[in-house]
């Protein structure tokens, strides 16, 4: 396990290298650049600034100094639009905000949508059934930017709650609304597969072994079913959980939290390249860790995966 | 004295199609440490009628009669107290030992929980047992293999895992469905085999549903023959082959292929199983069987006689 653990971050390495070559070319091909304005800069001015910055190189040196100064340093480089600004500063500030309603969103996505899809599929065919199926086919085609607006409405607008946005250094007043509002769709999701998967888990030929035994029905589905049911909402909340943490863009302009969904929307505006590609290489390596880990969480259940780690 | 009764038994099955009628009216009694065959073709409802002894039937199951056990119907008793029965008094082994254990769990932990839960042992206990039971099936290197997963073991290895399972509590009635269908010849013999002996060495009674009648032979007292779900002929197990009274047991005899058969071709019975959509108003097998009278489309015969009985209404002598 170990192992394969060191295996597989060795062979993140490569590909971290390989993504940012192409995500460096990929932004210089696209006309404009961050210093490309509606009144051109002087030329000497232009020059002085492309100086500054180190794009007077030519671009496979401007790659070459990227990358060393990030294994060197751990220097992503300057801003190229906010001035005096590092990306590493600009992550470091927006980061840890995503990161935490991003966490608080999923915990919400999975302390609710588990619990009912388990009650969906006991009930089968109930009224509780129906129900959760359809909110959760309501919830999970309502999307965020109605949701969101409808949440301001009743709770700061209305009832005076909770604020409508800010992040205030990350009360959890700030947190509430952005963590709904980012995870209702999945949590819905995930209702709905935890409910499929684990009726057909219910059905399976080992757990009328297990009724067979005389355990109550509470053991079976804490002991034998639960595991394999959860399988595929695991697969289902790697990638949904990389998105969450690393900033859902309409969320932190709506609710103005200051996260890095909203530098990324700027980046993207303003041409900054340093701040894309490092965004782009946190998201990279956040989708590496995950998959790391959702491979080990596979390797603790299945224990046909864990021998073929 | 019976140790299970069962009466006058009846299975239908609701389904988009209508009702399918399983199992029609079926009566017979196991006697304590009595080995009995439940012969039958697929479909013929064997598998359905262990289930409903063990209360697994599907959600869709309406069962009918009385299931009687220790003096009491198995088919009115309360989930709770069902439960106290199941693996305790009688276990079940079922057809396929490739998907009857849980794939994520070790073998080791699926046999302690029975005997945690029935006889209340603590872990060091329980797994003590656990290890003893699978030595009882001749598993080799028990101690260490007790930690392994089912897909570390072989079919023939997993049918015994699962046969650990069903005797660990030492029940008094073991169903066996089919136990050997999943395995290849050499290891079908080493799990007859292994069911005698420990059949012989506890006094367990069993019930075998099969439709391999060389298995029958050599294994039970008393032989129970099914067809559409309705009994056709129960004898001593040496009569029935001997001297088979009912038309469909010849027809089941002959059609089992034989390695001094010239011909060597199969015989099977013409004609395709009953519709199980309609109640049964006649002989279900009157289709398929040569020596059918008018009679035979009209009526149901009851099974009657003493050591052999029969559900036909063609006298023996009569018979082609
Ligand atoms: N849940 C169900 N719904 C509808 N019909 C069912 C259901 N379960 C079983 N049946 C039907 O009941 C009949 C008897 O099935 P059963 O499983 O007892 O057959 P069997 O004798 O064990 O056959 P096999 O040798 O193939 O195992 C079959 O016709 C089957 O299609
Ligand atoms: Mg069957």
């Amino acid at each position: 396990m170990f192992n394969y653990s060191v295996r597989r971050l060795l062979t993140a390495v490569p590909t971290i290298l390989i993504l940012i070559v192409f995500a460096f070319y990929l932004m210089r091909l696209a006309p404009g650049g961050p210093f490309t304005s509606e009144k051109p800069l002087p030329p000497a001015v232009m020059e002085n600034v492309l100086k500054r910055y180190g794009m007077d190189e030519p671009l496979h040196m401007q790659l070459f100094t990227y990358i060393k100064n990030i294994v060197c340093c751990f220097d992503f480089g300057p801003s190229f639009s906010q001035k005096d600004r590092s990306v590493n500063d600009i992550i470091a500030q927006g980061f840890p905000v995503t990161l935490t309603y991003g966490f608080w969103s999923a915990v919400f996505v999975l302390v609710l949508g588990i619990p009912l899809g388990i009650i969906a599929a006991l009930r089968h065919n109930s009224f509780w059934d129906y129900l959760m199926t359809g909110l959760a086919i309501f919830s999970q085609i309502f999307p965020n930017f109605v949701l969101a607006p409808l949440m301001v409405l009743l709770f700061t607008l209305s009832w005076g709650l909770l604020p409508g946005g800010g992040w205030n250094g990350g009360q959890w007043q700030y947190i509430v609304m952005p963590a709904i509002a980012l995870g209702t769709s999945y949590m819905a999701g995930v209702a709905r597969l935890t409910r499929g998967s684990l009726l057909e888990v219910l059905n399976s030929p080992f757990i009328r072994t297990a009724r067979a035994k005389g355990l109550p029905e509470r053991t079976i589905l804490i002991r034998h079913a639960l595991k394999p049911a959860l399988l595929p909402t695991l697969t289902y909340m790697g990638p949904v959980f990389v998105y969450m943490i690393t900033g859902s863009v309409f969320i932190d302009v709506f609710f103005s939290t200051g996260g890095i969904g909203q530098d990324f929307i700027d980046g993207a505006y303003s041409r900054d390249y340093s701040v894309l590609l490092g965004l782009a290489i946190i998201y990279c390596v956040l989708t590496f860790s995950i998959n790391l880990v959702l491979d080990l969480l596979y390797a603790w259940i299945d224990p046909k995966v864990r021998d073929s780690l | 004295m019976s140790l299970l009764s069962v009466q006058d038994l009846a299975i239908r099955f609701s389904t988009g199609d209508g009702t399918v009628h399983a199992v029609n009216n079926v009566s017979f009694d196991i006697a304590p440490g009595e080995k009995v065959a439940l012969v039958g073709e697929s479909g013929s409802g064997k598998s359905q009628i262990a289930l409903s002894i063990m209360g697994l039937l599907a959600k869709n199951a309406q069962v009918s009669g009385r299931i009687l056990h220790e003096g009491r119907d198995l088919l009115t008793l309360s989930q709770d107290a069902l439960n106290k029965v199941r693996a305790k008094k009688i276990a079940m082994i079922f057809q396929d030992p490739m998907s009857a254990l849980n794939p994520y769990m070790r073998v080791g932990r699926q046999l302690t929980e029975i005997v945690e839960l029935h006889e209340g042992l603590g872990r060091a206990d329980a797994r003590k047992r656990a290890i003893e039971a699978m030595e009882a099936v001749q598993i080799p290197d028990a101690k260490n293999r007790i930690d392994a997963y089912p897909h570390e073991f072989s079919g023939g290895m997993r049918q015994r895992i699962v046969i650990a399972m069903a005797l660990i509590c030492k029940p008094g009635l073991i169903l066996a469905d089919e136990p050997t269908t999943a395995l290849d010849v050499t290891v079908q013999a080493q799990i007859m085999r292994l069911l005698d002996e420990i059949q012989s060495e506890l006094n367990t009674a069993v019930l075998l549903i099969t439709h391999d009648l060389g298995v029958v032979a050599g294994f039970c007292d008393r032989s129970m023959v099914l067809y559409g779900g309705r009994m056709m002929e129960t004898a001593p197990t040496k009569d029935l082959f001997a001297a088979p009274s009912h038309p469909y047991t010849r027809g089941l005899l002959r059609a089992v292929p034989n390695i001094n058969d010239a011909a060597g071709e199969l015989r099977a019975i013409p004609g395709s199983p009953p519709n199980q959509l309609r109640p049964l108003t006649h002989c279900p097998f009157a289709a398929r069987c040569v020596d059918a009278v008018e009679q035979c489309r009209s009526t149901l015969p009851e099974l009657t006689g003493e050591a052999t009985k029969r559900a036909c209404l063609r006298p023996v002598e009569a018979l082609s």
